[in-house]
C-alpha cells in the first residue's frame, strides 16, 4: 500500500512538472510565437554600454590643456553581416581595413556578436556624409558620435589616450573596460585614469524596427553614465607657452619651474617634444619614424632619463661635510692649484689657473673642484650613499606621471661586486663628490632638491595636479596627501649653502653671473657634466628666485650643450625675468652652442670662454664646474 | 556482466538518447555563422567524447561488484565533503569557489556531492527499526553537511536540489506522506504571506489534509499555530532586512526587477524560444543564438536553442523523451524490493527531474534564474558523467536484483 503510495505520488508530480512545462511553452511559442518573431527579426532588445565623457585637463587658472572634441566614429555589428567580401571591400577602400584586419577582428568577438565593434575613430565629417549614402547597403555598419582628445599644445605630461590594446584588455576587463574603451597610455592620463575616465553606464535597447518600445524589461534599469572627473593642474599655460618658446630650437634637454611653497610644478617641458594629437588618428609609418628619431621626442628627458648631476651636487657633499662636523662654515681645506694630487693621481680642477684655498661659500662660488675633492677624502662612500637617498637623489620623487626613474647612487658594495674584490673606492669617492662618475640623477630630482634648500629644508613633493573639478571636488592633499620631509641638514648648513647659492649668482667671480635679474635674488648653481652620451658636457643651472621670500625654483638641463653657466644660466635669466615681469630683458635671445646651430645662423662667440670646459677624452672624472 | 532478463535496456537507450539531442544542441550552439564564414568552436566533439567516457562509466559500474560498491560509498562521502571543504579555498571565478581547476578540466565536487549524499542518505534511512522521527532527523542532518558547505561557495540552486532529493527519499522510506506535508508546509506559508488573503484558503488545506491523514488533534493544533505564527513573522522579519537585502531577495525571485543582469538573459532566452514558434528556424539557423545575445547558450541556457531551432514540436518531444525517461524510473522503483536500493533510486530520479524542470522552467521565464544545467542536454563534462552514473546506479540495481533477500 504505502509503496503504491509513493509511486502515485512521483507520477502525479512528473505528471504536473510536464504539463506546467507544455503549457508554458505553448503559450510562449504558439500563442506569442509572432510578437517574438518580430522582436527578434529587429534583433534590437540588447544592453549597449553608454561610454562617459572623460574629464579635461585645465591649467591652475582654469585654461584648458586637454579638452574633448566630438568625433564620428564606425562601429560594426558581427552578427549582422550579410555579404562579407562586399563589406570587406567598402572598408578596405575607405578606411583601409584589410580583409585579414577584418577577420581577425570579427573572430576576437565570435562570443558577443551582438556587441558593436569600434572599427575607426575620427573619421572626417566630410567622409561621413559622402559614405552615410552607401550605409544602406552595409546594415551591419553604423555612425556614431563620440568624443576625443584634444591636446592643446605639445607637451611629455599630459600624455595621450589610446584603444586599449589585447594586453590591457585582459589586466583591466575586470574594471569594465571594453574592447573598444579608450584608456590613457601614458602621462597624466595614464597616471589619472581612474579619475579622468568615469564609470560608463549601460542603456537597454528594446525597439523594434518601427522605433516603437517593446515594453519587455523595465526601463528603469537603465545606469547613467558618471563622467569622469576634470583635474586642474599647477601648471601655469602661460610660462609653459613661454619656457617652451624660449627653449633653444634643435637642442635637447629640459626645463622644470615649481611653485618652492606648494611644490606644484609651473612649466614642464621637455625637447624635442611631440604633439598627442598624433596619437588620435591612426598614425602613418612616417609619423612614427619621426616620432622614434634618434632625438626622442618620446623620451620625457625630466622623469624618464637620468643623468649625471656634475656641479649642481656639490651642495649635497657640501651638507653632508657640514653636517657630519668634518667641516665648519669657515674651514678652509687643500689648496686648488689647478688639482689635487691623490695618491699617485692628480685630479683636475675645471679651472686650470686654480683657485687657491677655498672654504664652503668660495668653493660654491667658484665650482672648485678641489675642495670637494679633499672633503670626500673625509668622507665614508656608504654615509654619502645614505645622506644621497635622504635628500631624495636617487630615490623617486613620487611625482603624478607614470614610470618615474630612480637615478643611481653607487655603494662600496656596488663597486666591490661590478670592478671586483680589491677596487680603489678613494679614486670614485672623489669623482662622486663633484657629481660625475656613476651618480645618475633626474632634473626632476634636482628641482625639488633646490626647492628644499630654498624652502629652508623642507622637502615638498613635486606634483602636477591640484584638485579635481566637476562631480568631485578633491584637492590634492584630499587624494594623495604629498609626502613631505626634512633634508638631513641644519638651519646652519642650510644657511651656509644658501650664501653659497647666493654667491654663485650675485658675488663677482662666481659662475652663475648670467642668472642674474632685475627685481629679484637669485640663487643658483651651475653645472657641465661629463658624460658617455658626447664630448660636449650637459649644461645644468638649478636656480631659485627670492623676493620677499622664496618664489620659483627652474632647472635647466640641456643634453651635451657645454657650460652650465654659460648656456643654462642665461635661460634661467630669461624665465626668472618673464616670471618678475621685466619684459623687455627677455627680448635678447638665448645662446645657442654651435653644435646646435643650424647652417644659416652666424656664428656667435661664447659669452664667456673661459666657461668651455677643456675637453679630457680619457678621464672624465677630472672635471666638473 | 550485464543480466539479459533484468537488465533495463529501455532505460539506457533512453539516456543515450538525450545525451544524443543534447550534442546535436551543442553543435548548434558552438556555430557562429558571420557571413558567409561559419566558425565552430570544439565545445561539441568534446561533449561526445565525454558521452562515450560517461557510458564507460556505466559499463563498469555494472561490473563491480555489489559489495564493493556499497563498501565505498561512506568513504567517497567523506572525502567529498573534504573536497568541498578545499574548493572553498580555491581562487574565485565570478565570485564564487565552485570549481578545481586541473588542466583545463573544471571539476565541481558538489556534483558528486549530490550523487553521493543520496547514496548516503539512503543507507541510513532505509536500516530497519527507524522510528519516522528518526528518519527525518538523520535525512536532515547528512544533508545539512554537503549543503552548508556549497551555500558557503555560494551556490544556492544547488542546495536546493538536495532538498528536494530528501523529500523524495523520505516518501520513498514509508515515511507517512503528512509527515512531508508538515515539513514543506512552513516554507508554503511564508510563499503564502507575500499576500495575507491567502493564509486562510492555506490553513484550511493545511488541516483537511492532516485531519484525512488521521493525526491527533493535538497535532493538528500545534502545526496549525506554527504555520500562523510563521505567516505572521515573514512580514514583521522582511521589514527588518536592508534595503539592498531586500532587493537581492527580490531579485531572485522576479529576475527582470535586475535587467542589466539576470533579467536580461531571461527575456533574450525568451525571445529565442519565442521566436521559434510552432516549427522552429531550422538546425543550425537560429538568429538569436547567432549573435551570441546569451553568453552561457551552450551550458545553462542550451534550452533556448532547442526551442529556437526546433520549435514548440522539438521542446515537446524533448519533454516527452524526459517524460517517458522519469517514467520508466519510477516504473522501476516499484520492481526493486531492496529498500535502501528503492529509496535511492527515488532519489536520483527526483534529483533529475528536478535539475530538468528548473532549467528548461528558467529558460521560459517560468522559475527564477539559477545556475542548474539540463541534465544529458548541457555542455559540461562532470556533470554529464555524474547524471549518467546516476542513472547507472540504477541500472545497476536493476541488474542485481533478486539476488539479496
Amino acid at each position: 500500500m504505502t509503496k503504491s503510495h509513493a509511486i502515485f505520488v512521483y507520477r502525479i508530480s512528473l505528471a504536473v512538472l510536464f504539463s506546467l512545462l507544455v503549457m508554458s511553452l505553448f503559450r510562449l511559442q504558439v500563442v506569442k510565437g509572432k510578437t517574438y518573431q518580430r522582436i527578434a527579426e529587429s534583433n534590437f532588445v540588447r544592453i549597449r554600454r553608454v561610454v562617459a565623457t572623460r574629464g579635461e585637463i585645465y591649467d591652475h587658472k582654469f585654461r584648458p590643456i586637454v579638452s574633448n572634441v566630438p568625433s564620428h566614429n564606425l562601429f560594426l555589428t558581427s552578427g549582422k553581416i550579410h555579404n562579407f567580401p562586399a563589406l570587406s571591400r567598402f572598408l578596405a577602400r575607405n578606411f583601409g581595413i584589410s580583409e585579414a584586419e577584418l577577420h581577425e577582428l570579427v573572430l576576437k568577438q565570435r562570443f558577443k556578436t551582438y556587441e558593436e565593434i569600434l572599427l575607426a575613430d575620427n573619421i572626417p565629417y566630410e567622409t561621413m556624409l559622402i559614405l552615410s549614402e552607401q550605409m544602406n547597403y552595409y546594415p551591419e555598419l553604423s555612425f556614431r558620435i563620440g568624443s576625443t582628445r584634444n591636446y592643446l599644445y605639445p607637451n611629455l605630461f599630459t600624455g595621450y589616450v589610446g584603444r586599449i590594446n589585447e594586453k590591457e584588455y585582459e589586466q583591466y576587463k575586470r574594471e569594465d573596460y571594453s574592447i573598444n574603451s579608450y584608456i590613457g597610455k601614458t602621462g597624466l592620463e595614464r597616471y589619472y585614469e581612474v579619475l579622468l575616465r568615469g564609470r560608463d553606464g549601460r542603456e537597454i535597447v528594446q525597439v523594434d524596427a518601427q522605433g516603437r518600445s517593446l515594453d519587455l524589461l523595465n526601463e528603469s534599469g537603465n545606469i547613467k553614465p558618471l563622467n569622469g572627473l576634470s583635474v586642474v593642474l599647477t601648471i601655469d599655460n602661460d610660462l609653459q607657452e613661454f619656457v617652451s618658446n624660449t627653449f633653444p630650437a634643435g637642442m635637447r634637454g629640459a626645463v622644470v619651474v615649481t611653485d618652492i611653497r606648494s611644490g606644484g610644478i609651473l612649466a614642464y617641458v621637455s625637447k624635442p617634444d611631440y604633439d598627442p594629437n598624433l596619437f588620435m588618428q591612426k598614425i602613418s609609418p612616417e609619423t612614427w619614424a619621426n616620432l622614434n628619431r634618434s632625438e626622442k621626442p618620446m623620451l620625457d628627458r625630466i622623469i624618464h632619463a637620468s643623468y649625471p648631476p656634475g656641479s649642481v651636487f656639490k651642495p649635497l657633499t657640501a651638507g653632508l661635510g657640514l653636517e657630519s662636523g668634518i667641516v665648519t662654515p669657515y674651514t678652509r681645506l687643500a689648496s686648488c692649484v689647478g688639482g689635487m694630487k691623490i695618491g699617485n693621481r692628480f685630479f683636475k680642477c675645471w679651472h686650470a689657473g686654480g683657485h687657491g684655498s677655498t672654504n664652503v661659500v668660495e668653493a660654491l662660488k667658484v665650482s672648485c673642484d678641489v675642495y670637494f675633492y679633499d672633503l670626500s677624502l673625509k668622507l665614508n662612500l656608504d654615509k654619502m650613499k645614505d645622506y644621497a637617498r635622504n635628500s631624495h637623489f636617487y630615490s623617486k620623487t613620487g611625482i603624478d606621471l607614470p614610470n618615474e626613474r630612480t637615478g643611481f647612487f653607487p655603494s662600496t658594495e656596488w663597486y666591490r661586486k661590478t670592478f671586483g674584490k680589491n677596487v680603489g673606492i678613494i679614486g670614485h669617492k672623489v669623482n662622486l663628490s663633484i657629481g660625475q662618475g656613476e651618480v645618475l640623477t633626474t632634473p626632476i630630482q634636482m628641482n625639488a632638491f633646490y626647492a628644499a634648500i630654498a624652502n629652508d629644508g623642507l622637502w615638498i613633493q613635486p606634483h602636477l595636479l591640484k584638485q579635481t573639478v566637476g562631480r568631485g571636488k578633491l584637492t590634492r592633499e584630499q587624494l594623495i596627501p604629498l609626502a613631505k620631509k626634512r633634508l638631513p641638514m641644519s638651519a646652519s648648513t642650510i644657511k651656509s649653502i644658501q650664501e653659497g647659492l647666493w654667491s654663485v649668482v650675485n658675488a663677482p667671480g662666481g659662475t652663475g653671473a648670467n642668472a642674474r635679474v632685475n627685481g629679484g635674488t637669485v640663487y643658483g648653481k651651475t653645472g657641465s657634466a661629463e658624460n658617455s652620451m658626447g664630448k660636449t658636457t650637459h649644461a645644468w643651472f638649478c636656480g631659485y628666485l627670492v623676493t620677499t621670500k622664496p618664489e620659483i625654483v627652474v632647472t635647466v638641463f640641456l643634453e651635451n650643450a657645454g657650460g652650465g653657466g654659460a648656456l643654462a644660466a642665461p635661460i634661467t635669466a630669461r624665465i626668472l625675468n618673464y616670471y618678475v615681469g621685466n619684459l623687455d630683458e627677455i627680448k635678447k635671445i638665448a645662446p645657442i652652442p654651435p653644435q646646435f646651430r643650424s647652417i644659416e645662423q652666424p656664428e656667435a662667440e661664447p659669452e664667456d670662454a673661459s666657461e668651455v670646459p677643456e675637453s679630457l677624452p680619457v678621464q672624465p672624472e677630472e672635471q666638473g664646474q | 556482466m550485464i543480466n539479459r532478463k533484468k537488465f533495463d535496456f529501455v532505460l539506457l537507450a533512453l539516456l543515450v538518447c538525450l545525451i544524443t539531442m543534447g550534442c546535436i544542441a551543442i553543435f548548434s550552439a558552438s556555430t557562429t555563422v558571420i557571413g558567409q564564414h561559419i566558425r565552430i568552436e570544439n565545445n561539441w566533439w568534446k561533449q561526445i567524447i565525454f558521452a562515450f567516457v560517461s557510458l564507460m562509466a556505466i559499463a563498469l559500474l555494472i561490473r563491480i561488484p555489489m559489495p564493493i560498491f556499497d563498501i565505498v560509498v561512506l568513504p567517497l562521502f567523506i572525502m567529498n565533503l573534504l573536497a568541498l571543504v578545499v574548493v572553498l579555498f580555491t581562487p574565485a571565478v565570478n565570485g564564487s569557489h565552485r570549481w578545481f581547476s586541473l588542466g583545463g578540466i573544471n571539476l565541481q565536487p558538489s556534483e558528486s556531492a549530490k550523487l553521493l549524499t543520496i547514496l548516503m542518505v539512503a543507507r541510513i534511512i532505509s536500516r530497519e527499526h527507524l522510528t519516522e522521527y528518526r528518519q527525518i532527523l538523520y535525512g536532515f542532518l547528512l544533508v545539512l553537511l554537503p549543503v552548508a558547505l556549497i551555500i558557503i561557495e555560494p551556490d544556492f540552486g544547488t542546495t536546493l536540489v538536495f532538498w528536494t532529493s530528501l523529500m523524495a527519499m523520505l516518501i520513498a522510506a514509508d515515511v507517512p506522506i503528512f509527515y512531508v506535508l508538515l515539513i514543506v508546509s512552513p516554507i508554503v506559508s511564508i510563499v503564502c504571506s507575500i499576500w495575507l488573503p491567502i493564509i486562510p484558503v492555506w490553513l484550511i488545506i493545511l488541516i483537511l489534509l492532516l485531519i484525512r491523514a488521521r493525526l491527533s488533534w493535538v497535532a493538528i493544533t500545534v502545526a496549525s499555530i506554527i504555520n500562523v505564527f510563521i505567516s505572521l513573522i515573514t512580514p514583521v522579519l522582511w521589514m527588518g532586512l536592508k534595503d539592498y537585502q531586500q532587493n537581492r531577495i527580490l531579485t531572485f525571485i522576479d529576475p527582470t526587477r535586475d535587467p542589466l543582469g539576470a533579467g536580461y538573459q531571461i527575456i533574450q532566452a525568451k525571445i529565442a524560444i519565442g521566436s521559434g514558434s510552432v516549427w522552429g528556424k531550422g538546425w543550425l539557423l537560429g538568429t538569436q543564438k547567432n549573435m551570441n545575445f546569451l553568453p552561457e547558450h551552450h551550458t545553462d541556457f542550451i534550452f533556448s536553442v532547442i526551442g529556437e531551432e526546433f520549435g514548440f514540436v522539438g521542446s515537446v518531444i524533448l519533454l516527452c523523451v524526459f517524460a517517458i525517461f522519469f517514467g520508466r524510473i519510477i516504473k522501476n522503483i516499484g520492481e526493486l524490493k531492496v529498500k535502501e536500493r528503492k529509496v535511492a533510486t527515488a532519489g536520483i530520479m527526483a534529483y533529475l527531474m528536478f535539475q530538468m524542470f528548473i532549467n528548461i522552467g528558467m529558460n521560459i521565464g517560468l522559475v527564477p534564474a539559477t545556475g542548474i544545467p539540463l541534465p544529458f542536454i548541457s555542455y559540461g563534462g562532470s556533470n554529464l558523467l555524474i547524471n549518467a552514473i546516476s542513472v547507472g546506479v540504477i541500472l545497476k540495481y536493476l541488474n542485481e536484483r533478486g539476488f539479496i533477500k
